[in-house]
This record gives C-alpha cells, structure tokens and sequence, in this order.
C-alpha cells in the first residue's frame, strides 16, 4: 500500500503540476502584453519556433476553445492527447510496479522529428500565416 | 516511452542469425543477411535489395529482436516539452537522440542505446538550463527597458 502510494507519488506530482500550469496559464492571459516574456528564440532570431503560440494555445484550451487553440499552434494542441496517453501508461505502470518493457517505433520517433522541423519551417514562410502564431 | 507492449519481459533471447524484428504489423524492414559476410551461404539472397533503403553491407552483426529487460528511457516527453514549451534547437536534437535510442535498442544494440540515452539526458537538461538563463536574460531586458525609459521620462520632466 505504502510502496503503491510512493509509485504513484511520480504521475501525481506530474499531474498536480500540469494541473497548476493550466490553471495559471487559464488564468493569467498571455495574448495581453507584459504577462509572459517573449519567446526566446522570437525575441532573438524574429522567426516563430515551434512552440510559439503554446501559451496562447494552452489558454484558449483551458476555456475549451479549441478551435483559437489550433490557431495558435496546433502542435501544442496535438501534444495533449500524446502526453495524457503517455501519462496515463506511466500511471497504470507505476500502479502495477512494471519496469517499463516497451519502446516507440523509431519510425514513429522520427515522423514526429521530421512534422516538427517542418512545421517549424513552414509556419515562417510567406503565404502560410495561418500556420503562424 | 511507455508501458506494456508487444515484448514480454519473458521473451526468449532470439538465436543468432534467425531474423527477428517486432511484431504487430511494424514496417521494419529485415536488414541484412542472416549468413555472415565472407560465408558462401547458399543460395541466400543478396542484402542489398532490401526495400527498407539502408545501405548495403551495412549490419556488420546478425539481426536480433530488443533485448530482454527495460528498454533505456529515451527521454522523449522532455524533449518534446522542451520543443513545444520552450522553443529551443536543443529540444530538436534531444528529439534526434531519443529516436537513436529506440532505434538502436530494437536492433539489440545495448551499448549504442545506453549512449544515446545519456545524450538524451544531457541535451533535455541543457535546454531547460537555456530556457532558464534565457527566461532571466529577457526579464533583465525588461527590467532595463523599464529603468531606461523612467530614467528619460524623469530627465524630461519639468
């Protein structure tokens, strides 16, 4: 029982984190100026980064508009169901105390290398604005 | 990158040269030979016609299935955390080396997957420690900004 709980204290602690971000992100508004610093990598080079646009992203999701939320990166969007899938195995692992036995198809690793620095290229070129923050 | 899957902690160890790769309807190609190079095999054929691209005489070991026990953390919900959330080019090769850690491992390279690992670890810890200095740069920007512009706003006040 108390092994159980220590097991289980790794997803709680992720999930109670995830749980405050949302929740501050919901809360505090990114797309007012001065909330949040810029995006580093914006700030520096002027081009978007594949991430730019996640926090106006995980705000409009925690008002379950999904919809703005695609809009401002639907990477972001797509990485919930893929993390709360992972998570969810995580948990069920740490549960039943099982060394984790299975590894992703490195194709599967490699496609999502290759749709990031793609999107990432894309969404920088003129005349793909809606790929754009 | 997560639990229970095709491979059974139990799986028997493959023989060597008997081609095994995963279950499940994965699109991994065999590759290689299963007769070592330099052995007449008979009537074996050639390993460069595999259609999985790789190049020829490129396995230099017979092919086996992963290998029993855990697989290395690979690291991959970091890298991809730190892509998305925090926007870095070290995310991107974070990504690079946990995909060479599942690919080496299904192939039975235990070494190389162990090593990859340890660069995965190192370059998702090297992008939140960016991410961190850069996050206090801009902040130290702002604050500047913000001094910069009391500082003229007291010069030109009557």
């Amino acid at each position: 029982m108390t092994s159980a709980a220590r097991r289980l204290a790794g997803p709680a602690g992720a999930a109670a984190l995830a749980a405050a971000v949302v929740g501050y992100v919901g809360a505090v508004d990114p797309n007012q100026a001065g909330h949040y610093p810029t995006c580093p990598f914006l700030f520096l080079t002027g081009f978007y980064c594949p991430g730019c646009g996640s926090l106006r992203a995980i705000h409009a999701m925690a008002h379950l508009d999904l919809l703005t939320a695609v809009d401002r990166n639907p990477l972001t969007v797509a990485a919930v169901p893929l993390l709360l899938w992972t998570w969810l195995r995580w948990t069920r692992r740490a549960a039943r105390g099982r060394a984790r036995t299975w590894a992703a198809p490195p194709w599967a690793v490699w496609s999502l290398l290759g749709v990031i620095l793609g999107f990432w290229v894309l969404r920088n070129v003129p005349g793909l604005e809606w790929l754009a923050p | 990158m997560s639990t229970d899957g095709p491979y059974p902690p139990s799986a028997p160890e493959p023989e060597p040269g008997t081609p095994s790769w995963p279950a499940g309807g994965q699109q991994q190609p065999p590759y290689g030979a299963p007769a070592p190079y330099g052995q007449p095999g008979p009537a074996q054929p050639p390993a460069y016609q595999q259609p999985g691209g790789y190049p020829a005489g490129y396995p230099a070991q017979p092919v086996y299935g992963p290998p029993a026990g855990p697989p290395p953390d690979n690291y991959l919900v970091w890298a991809i955390l730190s892509t998305v959330l925090c926007c870095l080019p070290l995310g991107i090769v974070s990504i690079v080396y946990a995909a060479q850690v599942n690919d080496k491992w299904l192939r039975g390279d235990v070494a190389g997957a162990t090593e990859s690992a340890r660069k995965a670890k190192q370059f998702a810890t090297w992008s939140a420690i960016t991410y961190g200095v850069l996050l206090v740069l801009v902040v130290i920007f702002y604050i500047g900004i913000f001094a910069v512009a009391l500082g003229t706003g007291a010069s030109t006040a009557p």
